[in-house]
């Protein structure tokens, strides 16, 4: 049978995995089933025919991007990802769906937002303290109303 | 099962499935994950910003160090520190060292830092920081293989 999850898949192949030793209270078995689970909820209520609607189409390759750039430390492999160039092929549209994500959980949105909108409210001495760069795109997006 | 306890499995299960070097015994996860820092300012002493001399000026990188992605831009970063090339990544007292991992286009990918106990400690793109036994447990399809080691007298250790 083939699983329609990689995640899943994945884990049933890596045999070291499962013999490895782990010395923890959650077995290597729930752990695949979870994964599994989030994986088959997430397919579920997002179809690809929902894809047309921003939101929904920003937060799959948003997912898809994070996953694939997790241990990448170069800016320029993680914007280059595909999924992250997708979301700038967005344009405007994908502007109040960054700022949202920057005011919650913050992250590289600085090349998309530049590439999109053509400005840059960051400050020389900012370059690189994330924390600061986030805001200074957040106030950016307050006095553009793109949010509130 | 507590939330804490889950998202820690589950990273040690990605974890070892990007770094196949990794084993639950010769690693530890050291931190939360942070979006805020990378490996390479890590390995350079800081945890406050993104270091990358990207061409876009979105990551921090010191004044009149190229900005480019090569080996040599990355190691006059870190002369900037006080480091200089060395032979070996063994231990040795009064030193702290860095190795620089390059892909096999020879393009900077990852650098990781030894600490007092002998150990190396690596900030995995925007995760966790972990603790590991050598440089050479990161080695893989991610992070290539080391380039070169590095070393300065430790800053813990007053001047002689």
């Amino acid at each position: 049978m083939t699983s329609a999850s990689p995640i899943f898949d994945a884990a049933q192949n890596d045999v070291s995995f499962w013999l490895g030793e782990e010395n923890v209270a959650i077995g290597d078995e729930s752990t695949a089933i979870s994964m599994a689970f989030e994986t088959f909820l997430n397919d579920y209520f997002i179809p690809i025919s929902r894809e047309s609607i921003p939101y929904v189409r920003y937060h799959r390759l948003k997912e898809k991007w994070e996953a694939e750039t997790a241990f990448l430390s170069s800016i320029s492999d993680i914007v280059m990802h595909p999924a992250y160039q997708q979301i700038i092929g967005m344009g405007p549209v994908a502007i109040p769906l960054i700022l949202r994500e920057m005011s919650i959980k913050r992250g590289q949105w600085f090349w998309a937002m530049k590439a999109i909108t053509n400005e840059d409210p960051v400050k020389p001495e900012q370059r690189g303290i994330v924390a600061e760069m986030s805001k200074a795109w957040l106030q950016w997006g307050k006095e553009r109303g793109y949010i509130t | 099962m507590g939330k804490g306890a889950r998202v820690y499995h589950l990273s040690r299960y990605w974890i070892e499935t990007a770094f196949p070097f990794l084993t639950s015994s010769n690693y530890r996860i050291t931190s939360p994950e942070s979006p805020d820092y990378n490996c390479i300012a890590w390995a350079a002493g800081t945890d406050d910003r993104w270091w990358w001399p990207d061409s876009q000026y979105t990551a921090y990188w010191p004044d009149g160090v190229p900005r480019e992605e090569t080996l040599r831009a990355f190691i006059q970063a870190y002369s900037r520190a006080g480091y200089v090339p060395c032979d070996t990544s063994d231990f040795e007292s009064g030193s702290e060292k860095i190795a620089i991992y390059t892909d096999e286009n020879g393009k900077p990918t990852h650098a990781a830092r030894q600490t007092q106990a002998g150990r190396w400690t690596s900030k995995l793109g925007h995760q966790e920081d972990i603790e590991h036994d050598r440089p050479d447990n990161l080695t893989g399809s991610y992070y290539g293989a080391v380039a070169i080691i590095m070393k300065r007298p430790c800053p813990c250790q007053p001047p002689v």
